[in-house]
């Protein structure tokens, strides 16, 4: 499904935040991606959404180059692609609601199906009751939540998700990752950007692990006790 | 066989109608959502639809002066008479001779007389200055014939008037054709002052509704930026500021007609007054049905037009960075 193949990225300002990384990941799985603070996990992600050009290598989606879409295509390309931000990126001058109506939205999605597909996301990650305040008015863990709706909204064949448990609770960290499972399991393939390092070895999945901008490790279904190289 | 087909094509269609019919209803809310941002920053706004409003005003308001002039120059066509002035002091034989003279010619298709007397009546009905003449000893006005060339050849004109030089007891020939030619070149010069303002206004228009928009999009950068990472094409950006510009245009527009029929109202009775003195058949002429609509028209254009420019310079350094 997602495949990148010696892909390097340097930023104007001549950092490296990428050096010849390559992984592939089927379609349906769910990766963890870690590393310390600064290591390329965001980069790495926004080289997917195509937020960021890259410098070397290619990223193949489905098999497509994707930073060789035309730019006609690359709304299309990433309509399919949920993305839940390590900033949230919600808006403030709307309502909870129109902030997870928004992807519906913009794929002309009829108002009612519309409401119905808001109303369950949001149902999801606990914030239902919520649907009419600002944003502003709400937690950090309940904008992130909010994030998450509007990422799963529009039901992406791919979801990326950006620190999503970066400011919840062990408990609403807990949740979050159980419906992350879900949605993995009606065969939504995930990549998420952690470094809740003991949260994510619990969950048994495969997880990258990123150093300095390059791929270190690969670990396929890491036991509880510590990493076995994989 | 051909029921999975079927039923298939039949969601296809569907897909495609919901597809078409939030189309048509996110250009609704677009249009909407706008005026309600419009009215929610009424100062900014009225400000905007005034210096488009007044942009707007002046070629219009030219155009109307042009239209007012036009009405006599429309009818520089049919009078090319000449009017030949007698001698004040001219005997009933002399003034034979030169309406035999005249007759005679075939340059000239007709002829009418306009003795002194009747000549003074005439001034003191269109002028009201009957009294002034009544005081004077003598009637100042000369007896004069109206002479309607059979050609308006230049060539024939030029010889009915060496004809008429020749002729005993002609004092002034005068083309009653001047003052309108000396009109019809003033209302040639309003034309094209028109037009020049016409071009260098649209060019205000644009850079008043650019400016605008590229404000609004700064303001909205965070949401642009956002529906960007969504999937959102150019186009389903631009909307909003697209009626944006098209509304700046409209109102700005109907802004310049309600100024220019606030002036109109204010000039008719100066206007009208002056215009009757020369004649019943000449009224003070607004923009019309016409006029308006191109107006409003052509402002809504060039405000769609600045911020279709705006935009896809504005948007593009926001998206796709
Ligand atoms: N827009 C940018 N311009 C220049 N350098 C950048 C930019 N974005 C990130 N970097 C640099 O690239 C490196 C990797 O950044 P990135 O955001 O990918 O790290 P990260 O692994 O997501 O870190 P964190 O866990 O703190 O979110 C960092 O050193 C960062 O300073
Ligand atoms: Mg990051």
């Amino acid at each position: 499904m997602i495949r990148f193949d010696d892909v390097s990225k340097r930023y104007p300002g001549g950092h490296e935040a990428l050096k010849l990384v390559s992984f592939d990941m089927g379609r349906g799985e769910m990766v963890f991606l870690t590393g310390r603070s600064g290591a390329g996990k965001s980069t790495l992600l926004k080289l997917l959404m195509l937020s960021e050009p890259l410098n070397q290598g290619q990223i193949l989606v489905g098999g497509r180059n994707i930073h060789r879409l035309p730019a006609n295509k690359i709304p299309y390309y990433r309509r399919r692609i949920g993305v839940v931000f390590q900033d949230h990126q919600l808006l403030f001058d709307r309502s909870v609601y129109d902030n997870v109506a928004l992807p519906l939205q913009i794929d002309g999605y009829d108002k009612h199906e519309a409401a119905r597909r808001v109303r369950a996301a949001l149902d999801k990650v606990g914030l239902l009751s919520k649907e009419k305040l600002n944003p502003m008015t709400l937690s950090g863990g309940e904008q992130q939540r909010i994030g998450i709706a509007r990422a799963v909204v529009n039901r992406p064949q791919i979801l990326l998700a950006d620190e999503p448990t970066g400011n919840l609770d062990p408990q609403l960290a807990a949740e979050i990752m159980a419906l992350f499972e879900q949605f993995n399991q009606i065969g939504v393939s995930m990549l998420i950007a952690s470094h809740d390092l003991s949260l994510i070895t619990r969950l048994r999945h495969r997880i990258l692990t990123l150093e300095h901008g390059q791929l270190i490790r690969d670990e396929h279904h890491p036991s509880r006790s510590g990493a076995s190289p994989g | 066989m051909n029921r999975p087909a079927n039923t298939k094509g039949a969601r296809r269609e569907r897909d495609r109608r919901i597809r078409i019919n939030a189309w048509a209803s996110n250009h609704r809310d677009c249009a909407l959502d706008t005026i309600r941002r419009m009215l929610a920053q009424p100062v900014a706004t009225a400000m905007t639809l005034a210096v488009i409003g007044i942009a707007l005003l002046l070629p219009a308001l030219l155009y109307v002066a042009g239209s007012n002039l036009g009405q006599f120059t429309d009818r520089l066509e049919a009078t090319n008479r000449l009017t030949v002035y007698l001698a004040p002091d001219i005997s009933e034989q002399s003034i034979s001779e030169v309406r035999e003279a005249l007759d005679s010619s075939e340059l000239v298709s007709s002829l009418q007389f306009i003795s002194s007397e009747q000549a003074a009546e005439d001034f003191a009905r269109w002028s009201g200055l009957g009294d002034v003449l009544d005081s004077l000893a003598d009637n100042p006005l000369p007896a004069a014939f109206v002479v309607q060339p059979s050609s308006a050849d230049a060539g024939a004109l030029s010889s009915l008037q060496e004809l008429l030089n020749g002729l005993a007891g002609v004092d002034l020939i005068q083309v009653d054709q001047r003052w309108l030619e000396r009109l019809a070149g003033i209302s040639r010069l309003i034309d094209r002052t028109v037009m020049t303002l016409v071009v260098i206004l649209a060019f205000a228009v644009l850079f008043i509704t650019g400016n605008s928009i590229r404000t609004l999009i700064a303001n909205r950068q965070a949401e642009i930026r956002v529906m960007d990472l969504m999937g959102a094409t150019r186009g389903y950006m631009a909307r909003p500021f697209l009626y944006m510009g098209i509304w700046y245009g409209l109102f700005g527009g109907l802004m310049a007609w309600l100024l220019l029929q606030g002036m109109l109202l204010f000039l008719t009775e100066p206007a009208t007054a002056l215009l009757v003195s020369y004649g019943p058949q000449y009224q003070l002429v607004g923009l019309g049905g016409t006029g308006a609509a191109v107006l409003l028209l052509g402002s809504a254009g060039l405000g769609w037009l600045g911020a279709k420019l705006a935009v896809s310079r504005h948007l593009r350094a926001l998206t796709r960075s």
